[in-house]
């Protein structure tokens, strides 16, 4: 133990003064922060613009000679228009609309109003919101239709107020304040852990993906062998697991120093109140438990490469695995008690960052399935472990070539 | 002379093929002893099972006559073949990480560092990225890191490949030194010049088993015999029947007698006959080089001189 921290020691120091890992420590949040930022900056702008487009030009021909009458109520209604009346047939304005962009041609006549069915030709880039806009003049319309029956004012009115049925619900107030008050703290109360424990997590998967680089580095430098006279090979894998935890608990604590005052200020809930619950130390527990795996794994592989780009795709999908949760964000988040995710809960794969997900969104725990799943991710982990102390032990001597999944499988069994 | 290694019946099988079989050696205090052979011989994996990176399937490795299998790391230097350093670390850091490793006190290691630094003439690198080192630089410095923490057993798995003759020079020197200060040196090698000039014993191992072992006086007076080259049209059963010629090699124009261990040079000389086409001559002794050679491409010099015993 006291050889697999100097190597946990040596990995610290090394990656601390190495100026890539300074840069992605301080430099992820910073990029994380733009990207969060950026996108609705920039839609901010744009809806700026939108302010400033371009008028619809609408062509009436008005042969009900209404129009003066409607006037008024587009302007109301703050309609982008910009209308001209026109003496032209359909067949003739078709034709010019071929031309125009952004132009709709209305026909207002007796035979379309009688019938209730306005016919209106629209050229190419018509926004939209111009179903709805020409809705408008729905009412008016009716109401002069109306008026030629003959109907007085207070008839007119009658015909026109439509009947809606509005739901009322009888509650206690003060109860259903309570309710929507503690849903609210129920819901932060495990949502602000869960997303912290998910940090947690991907920020020390990230740091497991560098021991796979710093297992592969030990083979391509050809170092293992003189550091595998000094120390056992599990030793060195074991150092080399516990100095990438290190590292990952630090970025995560940079990460988390830098965004916390950013957070702090723009939210005006207390999330320390909620982070510090009792679920917090189970999420993080998950969380490590992910991280001892995955860098089983990648412990494992990289000894296996000494190139990771060369690697096969059996290696390479096992850069996915840390990943696969979320593709099934979607799903778990619409129902987190379903088979499904159930079933991923199991799978130690995933199971880390589902659980993590679960149980930050389910109200109740259900504390057999998280003791089911936390014995599976154990029971994994070690037999990962004792794989990849395997794989590690031959793999790391062998240099020259990247280790086909056969050669792998024999080491597993010598 | 005190043992500080000594091997007994080791062997080791990969899979189906036996790479090392039944290999007894010792080396002591103060001593250079060689593991020589051919490439695939079996060398590094003795060295490895000697130094517990690979577990032989049998036999005995006793450090200092303490228990078997216990592998004192803290006392062993080892440099091996396949070496390399960190790209993207200082030279100083990176030898007080190998100090560490060995328990070693990092003050005094710190010191020894710059001491070692100076004398393989790279002064002011400890603080130089092993990236900005040439492939020769990075050689010193694998070797300084090998013996930075005055290790009792020093074993150097081809210390001399792919060095410039300037810089094998400063290394066997500095072997000879260690030695000479009561370091016990096993080191493997394929340059015979080199080793011939250094070792006090050698065993020689092909196909994984001993072909030789003693020390360099019984090796060269067993094998040493004297060789007569010479250039010219002569025909091989002529060249047979000469007084004292052990066997003949031929090859076109080219003959080589080896003659038997008790040749007079000049007597055998005045023998040889009169009808004798001779372009060139030469008469030299057999080196240990040749043996090697020999050796490696399984011609039967050193079984038909046979096998020196240890004693």
């Amino acid at each position: 133990m006291k050889n697999s921290w100097k190597v946990a020691k040596w990995e610290i120091k090394r990656n601390l003064k190495s100026k890539s890992f300074l840069i992605s420590l301080f430099l992820t949040p910073i990029l994380i922060a733009i990207f969060a930022t950026v996108p609705s900056l920039l839609s901010d702008w744009s809806d700026d613009e939108d302010t400033q487009q371009p008028q619809t030009t609408v062509y009436i021909n008005d042969e009900l000679g209404v129009w003066n009458e409607l006037e008024p109520l587009t302007d109301e209604d703050g309609l982008n228009w910009d209308v001209e009346l026109t003496e032209e047939t359909e067949d003739e304005m078709t034709s010019t609309l071929e031309d125009e962009s952004r132009s709709v041609f209305i026909h207002l006549n007796e035979t379309s109003l009688q019938n209730g069915m306005i016919d209106y030709y629209a050229s190419e880039n018509v926004p939209q919101d111009f179903t709805y806009e020409i809705q408008m003049l729905e009412q008016p319309l009716r109401y002069m239709l109306l008026q030629e029956t003959g109907l007085d004012e207070s008839e007119i009115q009658t015909a026109m107020t439509p009947i809606v049925f509005n739901q009322n619900d009888v509650i206690n107030e003060a109860e259903a304040e309570a309710e929507a008050a503690q849903g609210a703290e129920q819901f932060l109360s495990k949502f602000v852990p869960g997303i912290f424990a998910g940090i947690v997590l991907f920020s020390i998967v990230i740091t497991g993906m560098m021991v796979f680089q710093s297992a592969s580095e030990e083979k391509k430098e050809k170092v293992a062998e003189i550091i595998l006279s000094s120390v056992s090979a599990e030793e060195l894998m074991q150092g080399k697991i516990i100095g990438y935890f290190v590292l990952g608990i630090l970025q995560v604590t940079v990460w988390i120093g830098m965004a916390a005052p950013v957070i702090l200020w723009l939210v005006d809930f207390p999330i320390i109140e909620y982070l510090f619950v009792p679920e917090l130390a189970l999420l993080l527990l998950i969380a490590v438990l992910g991280y001892l795996m995955f860098a089983a794994i990648f412990v494992g592989l990289g000894a296996t490469l000494e190139d990771a780009s060369s690697g096969s795709n059996f290696q390479g999908f096992i850069f996915i695995l840390p990943w696969l949760p979320f593709i099934f964000i979607a799903p778990i988040i619409s129902n987190p008690e379903g088979v499904f995710a159930q079933a991923l809960s199991y799978i130690p794969f995933t199971s880390p960052g589902i659980m993590i997900l679960r149980l930050s969104i389910l109200d109740e725990w259900p504390w057999i399935e998280i003791i089911i799943s936390l014995a599976i991710l154990i029971v994994s982990i070690w037999l990962l472990m004792k794989l990849a102390g395997k794989i590690f032990k031959v793999g790391i001597l062998i240099y020259g070539k990247n280790a086909t999944l056969p050669e792998i499988w024999k080491w597993l069994w010598s | 002379m005190e043992e500080v290694l000594r091997v007994e019946g080791l062997g080791k099988s990969f899979k189906k093929t036996r790479v090392v079989k039944d290999i007894n050696f010792k080396v002591h205090k103060g001593e250079i002893m060689a593991v020589l052979g051919p490439n695939g011989a079996g060398k590094s994996t003795t060295i490895r099972s000697i130094m517990g990176i690979m577990m032989p399937d049998e036999g005995t490795v006793v450090f200092d006559n303490q228990v078997e299998g216990k592998v004192p790391k803290q006392k062993i230097g080892y440099l091996p073949e396949e070496r390399g350093l960190y790209k993207n670390v200082k030279v100083m850091d990176i030898l007080l990480y190998f100090a560490e490793l060995k328990d070693y006190p990092l003050d005094q290691a710190k010191e020894r560092a710059l001491t070692y630094l100076k004398k393989f003439g790279l002064e002011g690198k400890d603080d130089v990225k092993v990236d900005e080192l040439s492939k020769g630089m990075g050689q010193k410095v694998q070797f300084i890191g090998s013996i930075i923490h005055e290790p009792e057993l020093l074993i150097l798995d081809e210390p001399f490949s792919g060095l410039d003759p300037v810089s094998q020079e400063t290394f066997k020197q500095e072997i000879k030194d260690l030695a000479n200060n009561g370091t016990a040196i096993l080191l493997s090698s394929h340059q015979m010049n080199l080793v011939e000039e250094m070792c006090d014993r050698l065993f020689m191992i092909h196909r994984g088993k001993k072909v030789i072992y003693g020390s360099m006086d019984e090796v060269k007076e067993q094998y040493a015999n004297f060789k007569c080259t010479i250039h010219g049209n002569n025909d091989l059963g002529d060249l047979e029947r000469i007084d004292q010629v052990e066997r003949v090699e031929q090859n076109d124009d080219i003959s080589i007698l080896y003659l038997k261990s008790d040749v007079k040079a000049s007597e055998w000389i005045k023998k040889l006959p009169d009808h004798l086409d001779i372009q060139e001559l030469s008469l030299d002794r057999i080196s240990l080089h040749e043996i090697f050679i020999d050796i490696a491409t399984d011609r039967n010099l050193a079984q038909e001189a046979g096998v020196i015993d240890e004693k």
